[in-house]
């Protein structure tokens, strides 16, 4: 989107976003000198007004957080970004319209991995988000999408999985071989929204067997 | 949708049609100042009369939004995603029976209400604009479609 | 000016077997240069709503074979309308259109291949990748008099998954089906496997 611009002072305005932390993003032009200031507006699709972004006026930093500003979930939103050149010329951009449940990215879990001389027990912890709910407390990716699951696999040699998946915190693959080194992999899933994590990795040895020693 | 069941139909294939053809179309909307599938349409609806709205809506989209897009000189790209999006809802429509009986009356007109809100914001705008814009709105929609959906 | 003069593919059919879906006809024979050929389809919405809207396959638009995998181009349901015609340099033939609309919920689902093998006590599975439309129900069990089954769902296949971590001496069989959630349908149960913790895979 083009509003106003002068030939290569802005490019590349877009929102990125990662468990729903969003960050809007651009590049300067080839021919932006490095003083070239930049100015961000927002607003929610569908109402007129553009509101300015406090903390992101007139700064030469190519980003700018608006996590909170696109905080609620019902909604959709532009932002935009306005270039000023200490010669006069300006350039303002627009981003394509965000969604901030199509456009997150879910970040690997955070996953605690426990060696035992049978079996590997996997803890996956909670992931908040800083999505406020009605109640004022932050959401956790759980909450947000219904159909959100984890997904756990244990490679065992090289050869074959071990499967294990839900929507539970605590899982264990059991039934192992003692003093053994197994990779452990869990991602989450969001089926609905085609959205899947970076895997988490945990290499982890069982413990060797000292019922006989 | 509430007390009726639709089966068969899996949301994520609209969702990949729609998301293969989402930036080209919502760049054709360029009003960003309004929204037709505005909240007061769609959220805070009771199960019962989810399937009234929904039945209205996707009818409208068969009858208007994709009739007209068709006989839009419109890219490849976007008209396979446009017929995944409308076959599909001919299917999820033929499954949609909403309620006739008579106590349902009361939600069957609030249903109506809500649907009048999208229809007279659709025709405030020039056809072109209204298309666009309606098309552009599918992640509104099926996004609203899922929270019902899941609910079954 | 490309007035039909070419004769028109016959015997169109559709071939379809675990969601994918094969149109075929009879080549057209003709003297000199490659014939090519090229398929349209139009789903239950167009041939309703806006039946002039022919929509070209997104894989044989043109091709030289006598056979399009129309798999991609099928995305919903409903019926779908499926036709075909010759083309050479700017001759054209008339179109050839599928006798019956085709709707993939027709499909024929064959029960999956599957490897049944074992890791010390584990039992470990196989299924064939049949895509991703497919999921599996997945039962074994002990094999003993009275033995309760178990059933798990496998998403994919092309992976090998342990199912069970086996008791010394005790023998254990598996059987699955392939379940198609946009149809609704699923195969019948493939030929139980088994194998025993110290043997080998034995034959039903």
């Amino acid at each position: 989107h083009v509003t106003e611009d002068t030939p290569g002072l802005l490019h590349h305005v877009k929102f990125q976003s990662q468990n729903f932390e969003s960050i809007l993003m651009w590049d300067s032009g080839p021919t932006s000198p490095p003083d070239t200031v930049y100015s961000v507006e927002y607003k929610t699709y569908g109402q007129r007004q553009w509101l300015a972004k406090a903390g992101c006026q007139q700064t030469t930093r190519k980003s700018c957080n608006l996590t909170m500003e696109t905080g609620n979930l019902t909604e959709l939103y532009y932002a935009r970004v306005t270039a000023l050149s200490p010669g006069g010329r300006s350039a303002t951009k627009m981003t394509d319209r965000f969604s901030p449940l199509y456009h997150t990215t879910i970040k690997p879990p955070d996953v605690t991995c426990v060696p035992k001389v049978r079996s590997i027990q996997m803890m996956v912890h909670p992931m908040p988000t800083p999505i406020l709910g009605e109640d004022g407390h932050q959401l956790t990716l759980e909450k947000i999408f219904q159909d959100l699951f984890y997904r756990l696999e244990l490679q065992v040699n090289r050869t074959y999985q071990m499967h294990l998946e839900g929507t539970q915190r605590e899982y264990e693959f059991v039934g192992l071989t003692p003093d053994t080194e197994f990779i452990g992999v869990t991602t989450i899933s969001v089926p609905t929204w085609s959205k899947e994590s970076a895997p988490y990795v945990c290499r982890v040895r069982t413990l060797p067997d000292r019922t006989w020693t | 949708f509430g007390p009726c069941q639709v089966k068969g139909v899996v949301l994520s294939e609209l969702w990949k049609a729609f998301w293969a053809v989402k930036n080209t179309v919502q760049a054709q909307d360029n009003i960003t100042s309004i929204r037709l599938l505005k909240p007061e349409v769609l959220p805070n609806i009771s199960d019962a009369e989810s399937c009234f709205v929904a039945h209205a809506l996707l009818k409208f989209y068969l009858n208007v939004v994709f009739k007209n897009y068709y006989n839009k000189r419109v890219e490849f790209k976007i008209l396979k995603s446009l017929s995944t999006l409308a076959n599909n809802f001919i299917l999820i429509i033929s499954k949609l029976q909403p309620s006739q009986e008579n106590e349902m009356f009361a939600i069957k007109e609030s249903a109506h209400r809500r649907f009048l809100l999208f229809q007279r914001a659709f025709k405030q705008l020039d056809i072109e604009a209204a298309l666009a814009k309606a098309f552009g709105e599918m992640d509104i929609l099926l996004t609203w479609m899922e929270k019902f959906y899941h609910q079954l | 000016n490309g007035v039909a003069v070419l004769p028109a593919p016959q015997n169109l059919s559709v071939h379809s077997t675990n969601m994918k879906h094969l149109l075929t006809w009879s080549p057209v024979i003709l003297p000199g240069e490659m014939t090519f050929y090229s398929v349209e389809y139009q789903g239950e919405y167009e041939s309703l709503y806006t039946s002039h809207v022919w929509i070209p396959s997104s894989s044989c638009s043109p091709t030289n074979g006598s056979e399009c995998d129309i798999t991609d181009d099928i995305t919903a349901t409903v019926p779908y309308n499926l036709r075909v015609r010759t083309t050479r340099d700017s001759q054209t033939s008339a179109w050839s259109t599928l006798e019956h609309p085709f709707n993939r919920n027709s499909t024929v689902l064959m029960p999956p291949r599957m490897e049944v093998t074992k890791d010390g006590f584990h039992l470990v599975l196989e299924l064939e990748d049949l895509g991703p439309q497919f999921e599996f129900l997945v039962v074994y069990w002990r094999r003993e008099p009275g033995a309760k089954e178990h059933a798990k769902v496998v998403r994919r296949g092309g992976i090998p998954v342990h199912l069970e971590t086996m008791d010394a001496g005790a023998a254990y069989c598996v059987k699955a089906q392939a379940l198609v959630k946009t149809i609704g349908r699923h195969s019948a149960f493939s030929q139980a496997k088994c194998v025993e913790v110290q043997g080998e895979s034995l034959p039903l």
